[in-house]
């Protein structure tokens, strides 16, 4: 067992991307948790409810990507937009991640609000929506996998594979996936200009990933330094007395971690059946035992099998916010104010709960520049981009019979 | 030890054999010329065989009748076994090509699930040993039910009715998915069985069970026309494998979706590359085998139930008996297998042309028709509904304790959250 202090990787994570990559992949071999939390602590009890920026990896802007080739982008934007790559051809990435709602759903059909997903349908999900915004940098600034419980691949194309087979999400066939696409015309021709060559899901997948490398934060006062006096003072409470960035940290404000805020169940997934069922299924699809008797989201103990990890949730992103509501994993907390009220009371009840948190005795000027800050990492405008007009039926092949498949 | 039992089997087979020979020599059947086998006489339909470790039991078919016409049993909950097993549909379909999943569609006839439970293998290329076996195929296939065990599961222990049926029946605290299959094979051999027909009352002895002209349908079925070269025993089937030049559906070739998931079957059955790139006609038992010889060979359908299962073959290629016939008395087709396209030719010899006159012809149609019995009408069951299960019966402090579930407990004991 290589065990590693959240130290050391920080200081690796500051040392830039390349080695952020190879911190991704060694963090595969620290105990998950145990390293945070030791070194959390320690900052924590020395500076008694003061956190130092210092010992976190410092908030920033986010570091510039090189934006992949157009034509590939379009590619995986239509594939994004395509109900055919599920495996009923009833929902695509859209359907959830809903480029008019920050690339999440918070409102249904009838503007109903949704704090928690929809899903493959037959069942419904159990979790919110995370944005896809930015989620270009997560391996960069996250050692755990994706998803609210780290339970998915190590990269972003294996991800968007999970997603696509996962039984509750798309249930799709990797191989149907590819015979469709090979069945129209313009993924034939977009895998030929692309590729030089035929379609494959692999192929289809590469695409993917550059169209969602496109999605990032724009103009964000915090990243042109355009911000109210508000939303600075707002910081100065994110680094110190709230404490924020003990899990907020870097140009992602994410630790990547798991920890335990103690957010109430969403009780809608113990009440509706189709909820129930999807997250059973999940739980012993995980291999995760008495998968029939959890009345709680057990979190990141799905990838631990450890107790101790039960009801702990990657802490996500704060970039934004402003177009992401509700919040949590289970969108049991509606608005950012709600969110701010639920840490400076100490966040919410557990054992064991997160370390990092304790009551914070914020004065309601400091909860609202503490929002003020919040509002600040989100785009001017939000992120979006224009649906794709799908075809509803697949045109033939001429010549089918002569023709090579 | 495992070579000396096969050993045993097949010495076992090896007499059987022998007998069967002999009975067919003394009963004075001569096989036809160029007959390569001696065919197993017609008979009545024995009672249904049962898997020693599959019991019939009235509350296990009862379970697996609700269950097939449950859709809980597929991936969007959609569609049940009896969407493609349709009762009104000869517990078949009658489209050509079987409706499959939505969103996509099968590549191949549905077979009437009737008298299914006499079949030693299940589907067109014999991949299912039982009909245990066929059921959980059909239901997760990505092009049929596309169903997810877990998720299947799941949705049987989130209905309190099947809590208490499968704990009746099978004993379990909770519906397992594999008892799943065991109720509805159950359901299939029990209430599907169908052998009370004109046929069988005709062969034990009842000269007015057929028509006048059924009979002579028969005569031809078992002479001119050589039916029983392959449709023999009591099931009308030899349950062997043959390839009768059976054109190319059209379908594949007209329509965008049936050609997708004609290439996925190629791609996913492990076609090799050439195969996947030039074949475009369905290579059967090949799939099963990897043997060349089994190229473009399908089972040899039972022509029980026939009258309520159009359409024929295994694409559904044929609407109607007399197009069969006259397929037949052509000596078959010619399909791409056949025709040496890719240098392979698996037509069987068996077919010949017949040279059966018009009368003949309806007089075999008549007989097919009139061997196919009552239809079994059954009334689809409502199935049983979800309920939300906040509680957790059952549930100790110890057991809370360690899970993380204590607040849930308490909260739950305090009387609410």
């Amino acid at each position: 067992m290589v065990v590693t202090t959240s130290r050391t990787v920080a200081a690796w994570r500051r040392g830039g991307f390349a080695i952020g990559v190879a911190t991704a992949a060694l963090s595969v071999l620290v105990m998950p948790g145990t390293g945070a939390d030791a070194a959390g602590r320690a900052v924590a009890n020395a500076s008694g409810a003061v956190a130092s920026a210092a010992d976190y990896p410092a908030i920033g802007a986010l570091p510039a990507g090189v934006m992949p080739k157009a034509a590939m982008v379009a590619m995986g934007r239509r594939l994004f937009f395509d109900t055919r790559i599920s495996g009923d051809a009833g929902l695509s990435c859209a359907t959830c991640h809903d480029p008019q709602q920050g690339f999440t759903r918070q409102a249904d059909k009838n503007d109903k609000p949704m704090s928690l997903s929809d899903a493959y349908p037959g069942t419904k999900h159990f979790r919110n929506t995370p944005t896809l915004i930015n989620v270009r940098y997560k391996a960069d600034f996250a050692d755990a996998g994706w998803g609210w419980d780290g339970h998915m691949g190590a990269n972003l194309n294996d991800v968007i594979r999970d997603q696509i087979t996962e039984t509750i999400i798309m249930n799709m066939d990797m191989r149907l996936m590819h015979e469709r696409m090979k069945q129209d015309p313009q993924y034939v021709r977009m895998c030929e200009e692309n590729f030089n060559g035929e379609c494959s899901s692999g192929r289809g997948r590469e695409a993917l990933v550059a169209f969602l490398e496109t999605l990032v934060s724009r103009d964000a006062p915090f990243d042109t330094g355009r911000v109210t006096a508000a939303a600075a003072r707002g910081r100065t409470l994110f680094e110190g007395k709230a404490g924020c960035i003990r899990c907020h940290n870097g140009p992602y404000f994410s630790d990547g971690q798991p920890h335990n805020t103690g957010v109430p169940e969403n009780l809608a997934v113990f009440m509706e059946p189709l909820r129930h069922i999807g997250f059973r299924a999940v739980l012993s699809n995980h291999g995760v035992p008495q998968a029939d008797i959890w009345r709680r989201d057990v979190g990141y103990f799905l990838v631990s099998k450890n107790y101790r990890d039960v009801g702990k949730f990657i802490t996500p992103s704060l970039r934004e916010l402003k177009y992401t509501a509700p919040y949590m994993h289970n969108g049991v907390i509606a608005t950012l104010d709600a969110v701010v009220e639920f840490y400076d009371g100490g966040g919410g009840h557990d054992d064991p709960l997160a370390r990092e948190l304790s009551p914070l005795g914020l004065a309601a000027d400091e909860k609202k520049d503490l929002v003020s800050f919040l509002e600040s990492l989100s785009s001017l405008e939000p992120v979006t981009v224009e649906p794709v007009e799908i075809p509803e039926k697949y045109e033939k092949i001429e010549n089918w019979v002569k023709v090579h498949n | 030890m495992k070579v000396e039992l096969y050993g045993a089997q097949s010495m076992r087979l090896f007499v059987l054999l022998r007998c069967a020979l002999l009975l067919v020599v003394v009963a004075g059947r001569v096989p036809a010329a160029g007959d390569p086998d001696v065919d197993p006489p017609l008979a009545s339909l024995p009672p249904v065989p049962v898997p020693p470790d599959n019991p019939i039991t009235q509350e296990k078919a009862e379970l697996g009748k609700l269950l097939f016409f449950d859709t809980r049993l597929t991936g969007d909950a959609s569609l049940s076994c009896g969407d493609c097993h349709d009762p009104k549909k000869g517990w078949g379909s009658n489209q050509p090509i079987s409706r499959g999943y939505p969103g996509a569609i099968h590549w191949r006839n549905s077979h009437t699930a009737v008298n299914s439970g006499y079949l030693g293998k299940l589907f067109w290329q014999g991949s299912s040993k039982s009909l245990e076996t066929q059921a959980p195929t059909a239901n997760r296939g990505a092009v049929a039910g596309n169903g997810e065990r877990d998720v299947m599961q799941s949705r049987l222990r989130q209905t309190p009715h099947y809590i208490r049926k499968f704990k009746e029946i099978f004993g379990t605290e909770r519906p397992v998915l594999g008892d799943a299959w065991q109720a509805i094979a159950t359901f299939e051999r029990a209430m599907l069985s169908q052998r009370d027909t004109p046929l069988d009352r005709y062969l034990e002895g009842d000269e007015d069970a057929l028509s006048e002209e059924a009979v002579a349908g028969l005569k031809l079925f078992q002479g001119k026309a050589n039916c029983i070269e392959c449709h023999n025993g009591p099931l009308l089937s030899d349950e062997k494998y043959y390839n009768l030049g059976v054109p190319r559906p059209p379908e594949w070739e007209s329509t965008g979706l049936n050609t997708i998931t004609f290439r996925w079957e190629n791609y996913a059955k492990g076609l090799p590359e050439k195969g996947y790139r030039e074949w475009k006609d369905d290579a059967g038992l090949f799939y099963t085998t990897k043997r060349p010889d089994d190229i473009g060979k399908h089972r040899t359908q039972p022509l029980r139930y026939l009258a309520f299962t159009p359409p024929y073959m295994h694409a559904g290629q044929f609407f109607s008996l007399e197009e069969v016939i006259d397929f037949y008395n052509d000596g078959g087709g010619n399909n791409e297998f056949t025709d040496g396209s890719h240098g392979i030719n698996t037509k069987t010899p068996i077919l010949k042309p017949l040279d059966l006159t018009d009368e003949e012809k309806e007089a075999l149609v008549i007989f097919l028709d009139e061997i196919s019995g009552d239809e079994i009408k059954m009334p689809v069951p409502e199935v049983p509904l979800y309920e939300a299960m906040p509680d957790v019966p059952g549930l100790t402090q110890a057991k809370a304790k360690r899970i993380g579930l204590e607040m849930y407990l308490s909260n739950r004991e305090g009387g609410g959250q």
